[in-house]
């Protein structure tokens, strides 16, 4: 007895050209992640530290009303909106924390499902190349992380522009809009490479989750005992987290935060992106689609 | 592609994986209906399908597949094609609408298009009901539909089939067996099914190319390759066969002995059926039942690629 429902019937569309391949893979990618446990709770407190230094920024134009929150002490110098404000939030563990639990439940199953799925054959079996599956995927992590740096680092720039009814803050500091654009994509790509890296390590996306965490919070504890051993600043290097303070200290005209030149800082980012295209090339192979 | 040109063409291709030749001077011309693709671990097909799909290029040779080359059109051969894997394969988290829907997007349909031609082929394997349900719910048949749903949603005009029927009960795999005679006989759309179930493939496939170590041992119509290759005949005799049996493998006979006392004496295709009378006499043995038997793929295959 056949079990077709229903008779089969040609398609008379016709195939387009996307100028982006990679799209429909990342725009699946962002609404997984949604439907994950956790994931929105997570997502929303990972906004909150924009929303804080927002008020930041409403507070520091009406500072006068908000005095009584000072104690006595001059509110001007408490919140100045700077180039270090900025510096700040981007560089603040609390932030970097946040996308880092982003990237555990957004991306920690971005390759590893795809490899424990099988799925690598259906994709490599279509009109796809590589570059364009790793795109998609980037651009999951991409959407999540400038949406904890770009859009409020451009925001904050806007609103202060508007607070203040002036364009004075741009006048002094000309080159922020550009230091914002640069770190969020530094930092996005980073964590992309990072999080890509150790998704394609494993078959199992707990793990994965659990390494994406603990490699971060390790690198960091792993400084901590050495300095504390040695008092040598050049250990900063090893903690994924000073690396990415000192690039941005760098970026946005700040005094560094380790005694360390920040191209040092920079070259281990760029090591683990290296890295991370080096074991995606060697994991992620269309030859396999046919065992 | 105009009517009654080869969907497949390759020429001498040959292909390496270092030291050790996988495809040795393969060539191939495959036009419209279903073709098996048989050969025992390491013959070369999967390194054919592999080239097929413009995943390796040949060292040496040509190849067209649906008019492309192999070497140059890769990616509209790969829009063109359906592909249709062993394994399990899905994407925890989404239903089979958006799953079939997802795969005809990055095929090239418009997004719009693809989810209503992802209902259509999910109604068409069997999978209208169940289209909304996590796929990580899916029966080992279920799967193996929705692969082929996936493999169908963008019209491929040649589907390559990789062991479609594994892991299925006989249920499924009647089904399943069903809808690939269904697609090939009907659609206009060439299939090519490679497994080692060569009971699948004798019922499916009219065409059969068989590889081994790495070159085409056989390729042809079923019908005609089981009729060129040998002759098999089912003997039951009286007397001492021992010396009969030697002569008739001298003579160049490939003779089995079933347990019920059954001889099945494969005839080279030069040889005439009176000389196993001949042999017989002056053997002296008598001769009771003579059957011309029907040869099975099976048969084929292992006089082929020279195993039991």
């Amino acid at each position: 007895m056949p079990i077709a429902e229903k008779g089969y019937a040609h398609w008379d569309g016709t195939f387009i050209e996307r100028r982006l391949p990679w799209w429909p893979i990342a725009r699946l990618g962002v609404r997984l992640a949604f439907k994950r446990k956790f994931f929105k709770p997570v997502f929303t407190v990972s906004l909150l530290p924009a929303v804080i230094f927002l008020a930041g920024i409403y507070m520091s134009e009406r500072i006068e009303d908000f005095q009584f929150m000072f104690r006595g002490r001059s509110g001007n110098r408490l919140l100045a909106v700077d180039a270090a404000y900025f510096k700040t939030y981007f560089t603040v563990e609390g932030t970097l924390f946040l996308m880092v639990m982003l990237m555990v439940l957004a991306g920690a199953s971005l390759i590893s499902d795809d490899l424990k799925f099988n799925s690598l054959q259906l994709y490599f079996s279509r009109p796809l190349r590589k570059r364009d599956y790793w795109l998609g995927k980037m651009g999951t992590l991409f959407f999540f992380l400038l949406i904890v740096t770009l859009v409020p680092g451009l925001l904050f720039i806007l609103f202060k522009v508007i607070f203040a009814g002036s364009f004075r803050f741009l006048a002094d500091f000309p080159w922020i809009p550009l230091s914002v654009v640069a770190y969020s994509l530094l930092a996005a790509f980073f964590f992309a490479c990072y999080t890509l890296l150790l998704s394609s390590l494993s078959k199992n996306r707990r793990y994965v989750s659990i390494l994406i965490f603990l490699v971060y919070i390790l690198s960091d504890v792993v400084y901590g005992i050495f300095n504390g051993i040695f008092h040598e600043p050049a250990f900063c290097l090893l903690s994924l987290k000073c690396n990415l303070q000192q690039v941005g200290a760098f970026l946005f005209r700040a005094a560094l935060p380790y005694d360390v030149p920040w191209v040092y800082s920079f070259l281990v980012l760029a090591a683990v992106c290296a890295l991370s295209g080096f074991v995606l090339k060697r994991k992620v192979r269309g030859v396999e689609v046919i065992k | 592609m105009t009517a009654g040109a080869m969907n497949i063409e390759l020429k001498n291709i040959r292909f390496r994986y270092g030291k050790i030749t996988a495809l040795d001077g393969v060539d191939l011309a495959l036009g419209e209906g279903a073709c098996g693709l048989l050969g025992p671990n390491g013959a070369g097909k999967s390194t054919l399908l592999r080239i097929l799909l413009g995943f390796l290029v040949p060292a040496q040779g040509e190849g067209r597949v649906l008019g492309y080359d192999i070497r140059s059109g890769q990616f509209r051969i790969r829009r063109a094609v359906g592909y249709m894997p062993e394994d399990d394969c899905l994407i925890p988290g989404m239903d089979a609408v958006t799953f079939a829907a997802y795969f005809g997007e990055l095929s090239g349909m418009p997004r719009q298009e693809a989810m209503k031609r992802a209902h259509d082929v999910l109604f068409y394997v069997g999978l209208g009901e169940a289209r909304y349900r996590p796929l990580e719910t899916y029966s080992a048949g279920m799967k193996q539909r929705l692969k082929l749903a996936q493999a169908l949603v963008h019209d491929p005009k040649l589907l390559f089939l990789d062991e479609p029927t594994s892991n299925l009960d006989p249920q499924g795999r009647t089904e399943i067996l069903e809808l690939i005679k269904d697609i090939s006989s009907k659609k206009d759309i060439q299939v090519l099914v490679s497994s080692h179930i060569l009971t699948d493939i004798e019922s499916t496939c009219s065409r059969v190319v068989i590889l081994n170590k790495g070159k085409v041992a056989a390729q042809g119509e079923l019908a005609a390759l089981k009729e060129i290759q040998y002759s098999l005949y089912e003997l039951r005799t009286k007397g001492e066969t021992a010396g009969f049996l030697q002569a008739l493998k001298g003579r160049g006979c490939r003779v089995e002995e079933t347990e019920d006392e059954l001889l099945k004496v494969y005839m080279p295709p030069d040889m005439s059926r009176l000389e196993i009378f001949r042999t017989a006499e002056a053997g002296g043995v008598q001769i009771r039942t003579f059957v011309k038997s029907r040869t099975s793929l099976e048969d084929l295959f292992a006089e082929t690629v020279g195993v039991d």
